[in-house]
This record gives C-alpha cells, structure tokens and sequence, in this order.
C-alpha cells in the first residue's frame, strides 16, 4: 500500500476522524470537485484522489492498515511546504464577477540549503545547434561554455551531448563525468554547417538523456538554437511532453534574432524548464551557467502542481516567479514546475475569477495540490495540499493587497501589456498595438525602467509605420520585462 | 467594477494594474515607505494622494492655480485651451499664456499641453514640449491624453499648476 499520499488531508479531515466524518467529508469534496459538478480540469484530476481517498478510508481493514503503514514513515520530516496568498482575505458579496489572485509560495524545508552541501546529481544533455549561422562567435563561445559545464561537473553526474544541424549526431554519448579532458576535446572539434531541424536533435537528445534516466538525479536536457525549425515543431511539443511525464526537464535558449520564442517558451513550459533569449554570444555562458548551478542546487525535482477551483470558479492564469520567471499553461493539467532548489522557493502567481452574487459567510476557493520528487529522501514522491478559503461579506474594510502580490503582479503587468500587443498585432489591430506599446512606455518610465521604455515607444513609432514589430526589439521587450520579475540569486548559492 | 482614472477601462472588481493600460489601483510605494516622514515633506504633495472626481460637467468651470500667485484663473474650457507662453517674436498666443509667471525660465514650451474638452471629461495632452509636462509626478508621453480630476497638479518643466474643478 502507498503510505506516502496523505489521504486525510486529501479528504481534509484529521487523522481521527470517525467513519460518520469521513463520509460526509466524501460528500462535500464530491459536491466540489466530482466532473459532473466541476468542469475544471484540475478539479477531474483532484477527484480521482479523493476517491481513491475515500476507497481505503472508508474501509475499516483497508485504514487500519493504511495508518500503520503510514506510522511507519512518520519519522521523515515534511519535505516541502505550501503557502497561499490570497489577494483578498474578505471579498464583498458584489452582483458581478470578481477576480482574486493567490500567490503560491512551494518551500524547501529551512535546513535543506544548509544540511546538504552536495550538490544534486545531474544527468544532463546538452542539444546544441551547430548550423551554418552559428559559425564564428556563436559556436565558439558555446564551446567555451560546454567547456565549462564539463569542468564543473563530477564523477556523480551523467552528460550527454548531441549536435544538430539538418540532422543530429551525438557527440558524447552518456557517460559518467570522468575524462574532462576527452570530454572537452570532443567539443571541441564541433564544426558548423546545415540548416535548423531541432526535432532531430531534440529526440537523439532525449534519447541519451534517456539512458540514464533516473528518479534520484535531475534529468535535463538543455537546447540551444539560433534558428526557426520548420514544419516539426508540433512534434516537438509532442516529444517534450512525453519526456515530462518521464521526468525529463527542458531548457530551451534561443540566440540571435531568428529563432521562434513561442515554440521555446511552449517546450519549457511543458517540462518545467526555463526558456532565455541571448542577445550576445557572451551571455551563453552566463545562462548556461545559471542553469547548471540552478539544477545542481535542486532540492526536489518533477514538481507538478494541480489547481483545483471550487466549480463555480474560473482558474485564468498562472505564471511562474520563481526560481526563474516563465510563463505556464493551465491545461493540461497537472502543471509542470520543475526543480525545487534547496534555498529557494518555487513561487506561482495564479489568477482566479470568482462568480457574481456568492452568498455572505466563509467559503472555498481552490485547492492547490503540488507533489514532487524528493531527490535525497527515502520514499520517491510527496504531496501538498492546501485548500484556500475566503470571506465574503457586505461592505468589507478596505483591505491593502499584500505587498508581495503587488510587486509580482506589477512586473508581470508589464509583461503580459508586450503580449497583449503582440496579440493585437497578430489580430491585425495595429492602433491596439501601437497604443499597448505606449501604454507600456508610460509604465515603463514609471517604475523607473527608461531605457525599456525608449524601446517600446521606437516599437510603438515602428508598429504605426510599419504594420510590424522588429524582431530585435519585440524579444527584447519580451525578454527583458519577463527578466523584470526575476530575483537575483542568494548570494549562498553561487560557488 | 473599477473604472481605470487612466484610460478608461471598465475592469473588474478585484483587479489590482488596469488590465488595459497597466495603471496601478494601489500605490505600492505608500505601503512600502515605512520611514515616518517630517510634516514638511509632505508640503506640496496634496491633492496626490486623494483622486478628485473626473466629471466634468456641462457649464462646470475649470479653475487654475498657479503656484505662488494670490489669484487663481477661472476659465469655461469649451474647446480646445492650448497652454503655453507667448513668443516675443510673434505667432499665434497660446489660449492661457502663462509667460507673465516666469513661464520661460520655469521651462515652458510655447505650445507645452492642451487641455481638451470630452463627454463630461477634461483630459491633458502634452504637445512635445521640450521639458515634459507631468500630471501628478508622472510624465506625459506626447499626444497622449490622459483624464483629469479635480485636485490633479499638472507640472510643465517646472512651472506648477493645480487644476479644479467648480
């Protein structure tokens, strides 16, 4: 029997609860999330727990044998630890829709930075493109940054690396980090030539990556591209999100001007990965860098979260903070976050409408439901459940936001107006582009950031002349005001 | 629902940046500022911190006043009201010419900001003025027309008006 899940908490009653209090637990969460009351994705996925919950609870044998199966792991302290923010504590009982935003903080326990000083085991893949137009200054320095990541790596770790141009070829097959020097040779003889086809590349990638997959390691694959693939970019997706469900991470880092960010940002997205733009050669080393040192401090890996609003409520977005700003779909679900690090926390800003005319009095909201890999602990996969509940009442006092919702949310304002005016441009509404842009100037310069702001007011003059945005300056803004929401590394984390 | 003072977007209650324009419902800076500050430093920040209607109605009049002058100016906007100082060398005047307050060495553009009249509304367009024009503290980008309300304090380069509304 799996003991690991605690399924009084997926139920939400305490461990004595009588068998009277467990059925009418069952009965609430059914009127909650059961599909034919909830139709939320999330709410499906928390419904089949809650009846697997129920299944064994509501069994005397089958608990009894649960909870000493379960005395057994007490032992092991709580791996990781949620906590939510709501927007509002008390919302008013208004006749129209409301939106409410919860800030989800997942934490490694406070000892884990301090208590391992090792770093995480890597299996790791490097998929790095080698076609004509990475030649000179781009190939070199992703050698040099190759280079580097093999120096830093130990006997513990696995890598792989495979090029790829029109076709892949895998320059080191998986091996365990013992000869840098012939490691570091064998990049060294990368050449350039060929067109961009990234599936090839991304499939032998995962491919190694594959071969010593493992739930004690941090499996990832990190892509790296300066062009547009064509035509194979839905299987890519395809291929990225079977590599999820194996616990295979991705990163994606795109150089240069010509390489397609919505299909980057998708593929991270779906694995729980990181996706960048690198605007100098120079910078790869930095972002590879990062990356490797943010994957070796990994506390616990493959962490999926599943938000579960109560039916009458809308789950809107949600974007990742923390550790690395991205932006993450909410279907399918459940929602891939990537790496936990040691001594930092992964934090996700979800956006809910709540529905009009809600009665006075206390009320659910949404569960949230985050399980990960704990790479150092005995049992494989844990699990946090945190139900939010708010107040409703006429006329409530004014209540200030917390100051960590409206920091985040005003950076990620900023992103999502350079979205919104990429979206009006793709709809053919150029005076909603050029106007967005504006907008986003004004905002810019307010919050200080001139030199952003001069860039979207050119974007703004380029979109009503041009009809178009330059690809230079729309990935910058992109990037640049996602970077905005970034937090700069503990200082304890850099070697 | 909460009407942005900015740009006019209808948005949802809850909602706290205008998810048109960006415009912040709440001032992150008076919740992160903890240190108390002296009374002194508060002079010349009134009529920020409170938001003043932004209807203006029919027959409503626009008082201007101009910091440092006893008198304010009382004007009906019923159409365009171009701000600015007059040029010695000739051209057309500005509608409100400001040069009698030390307009030039404050930074005055000679056509600075216009100040248009809207359905029940006053809003303030900067005209590419050499210094900016700023409404509460937060500059214009030209052409741009943002609504007014009363109590706002329009900065042109560094010549101080405060608007109301009667």
């Amino acid at each position: 029997m799996d003991a690991s899940r605690n399924l009084y908490a997926i139920l939400g009653v305490p461990p004595e609860a009588t068998a009277d209090d467990i059925r009418e637990a069952y009965r609430l969460m059914a009127r909650r999330f059961h599909p034919d009351a909830n139709p939320n994705e999330g709410a499906a996925l928390q419904f089949r727990d809650i009846v697997t919950a129920y299944d064994i609870l509501s069994d005397p044998g089958e608990r009894l044998r649960y909870d000493e199966a379960r005395r057994a792991l007490r032992s092991e302290p709580t791996p990781f630890s949620l906590r939510v923010m709501p927007s509002k504590r008390v919302l008013s009982a208004l006749a129209e829709p409301q939106v409410l935003y919860l800030l989800l903080e997942i934490m490694p326990p406070r000892q884990a930075g301090a208590a391992q000083r090792r770093t995480a085991p890597l299996n790791l893949t490097l998929v790095l493109d080698r076609s004509t137009s990475m030649r000179g200054a781009r190939l070199d320095k992703v050698k040099i940054a190759a280079h580097n990541i093999i120096e830093q790596l130990s006997a513990q770790d696995v890598i792989s690396i495979v090029t790829f141009s029109d076709r892949a070829e895998v320059l080191i097959p998986a091996t365990t980090v013992t000869d840098k020097t012939s490691l570091c040779a064998a990049v060294s003889i990368m050449s350039a030539g060929g067109g961009t086809e990234i599936y090839h590349g991304l499939a032998a990638g995962i491919a190694e990556c594959r071969r010593h997959l493992a739930p004690r390691m941090v499996n990832h694959v990190i892509l790296l591209t300066d062009g547009r693939t064509f035509g194979d970019e839905e299987r890519c997706l395809e291929l990225a999100r079977e590599a999820a469900a194996e616990g295979i991470g991705i990163s994606a880092m795109g150089i240069g001007e010509e390489w397609n960010d919505q299909f980057l940002d998708a593929l991270a997205a779906a694995t729980g990965g990181t996706s960048a733009y690198i605007q100098s050669p120079k910078a790869v080393l930095q972002f590879l860098d990062e990356r490797v040192r943010s994957l070796g401090n990994a506390f616990a890996e493959r962490l999926q979260l599943t938000v579960a609003p109560d039916a009458d409520v809308v789950l809107e977005s949600a974007f990742r903070l923390q550790p690395t700003p991205q932006p993450i779909d909410v279907s399918p679900q459940p929602i891939q976050l990537g790496t936990l690090e040691k001594s930092r926390p992964i934090t996700v800003l979800i956006q809910l409408q709540m529905p009009p005319s809600i009665k006075t009095g206390f009320r659910t909201v949404a569960r949230l439901d985050v399980t990960g890999d704990v790479l150092w602990s005995e049992r494989q996969q844990h699990k946090g459940i945190s139900d939010i509940s708010v107040e409703i009442a006429q006329n409530p006092q004014p209540e200030e936001p917390p100051m960590a919702i409206l920091d985040a949310l005003g950076k990620l304002t900023l992103y999502r107006m350079q979205q919104k005016a990429e979206q009006a441009l793709n709809d053919g509404r150029v005076q909603d582009a050029s106007r967005q842009l504006e907008n986003l100037a004004t905002r810019l310069l307010a919050a200080g950031h001139e030199e952003l702001a001069q860039k979207a007011i050119i974007e703004a003059r380029r979109v009503s002349h041009t009809h178009a945005l330059s690809q230079e300056g729309r990935k910058s803004l992109k990037f640049q005001t996602r970077q905005l929401l970034a937090l700069p590394m503990p200082e304890s984390d850099k070697r | 629902m909460k009407t942005c003072p900015y740009c006019g977007f209808d948005n949802r209650e809850g909602v706290l940046y205008c998810e048109e324009c960006g415009h912040p419902f709440y001032s992150q800076k008076d919740a992160v500022e903890t240190t108390q500050l002296s009374q002194d430093a508060h002079e010349g920040f009134k009529g920020r911190m409170t938001w003043g209607t932004a209807r203006f109605e029919e027959g409503a009049l626009l008082v201007i006043r101009i910091r440092d002058v006893p008198e304010p100016i009382t004007i009906e906007p019923v159409r365009d009201i171009i701000i600015g100082r007059r040029d010695p060398l000739g051209g057309d005047p500005p509608d409100l010419d400001l040069s009698p307050y030390g307009a030039a060495e404050l930074g005055v553009s000679r056509r600075h900001a216009l100040i248009r009249r809207g359905e029940d509304t006053l809003t303030l367009v900067d005209l590419e003025s050499t210094n900016g024009t700023f409404l509460n503290g937060q500059r214009l980008l030209p052409h741009q027309p943002r609504v007014l309300r009363d109590g706002d304090e329009v900065r042109m380069g560094r010549f101080v008006l405060n608007l109301f509304f009667k």
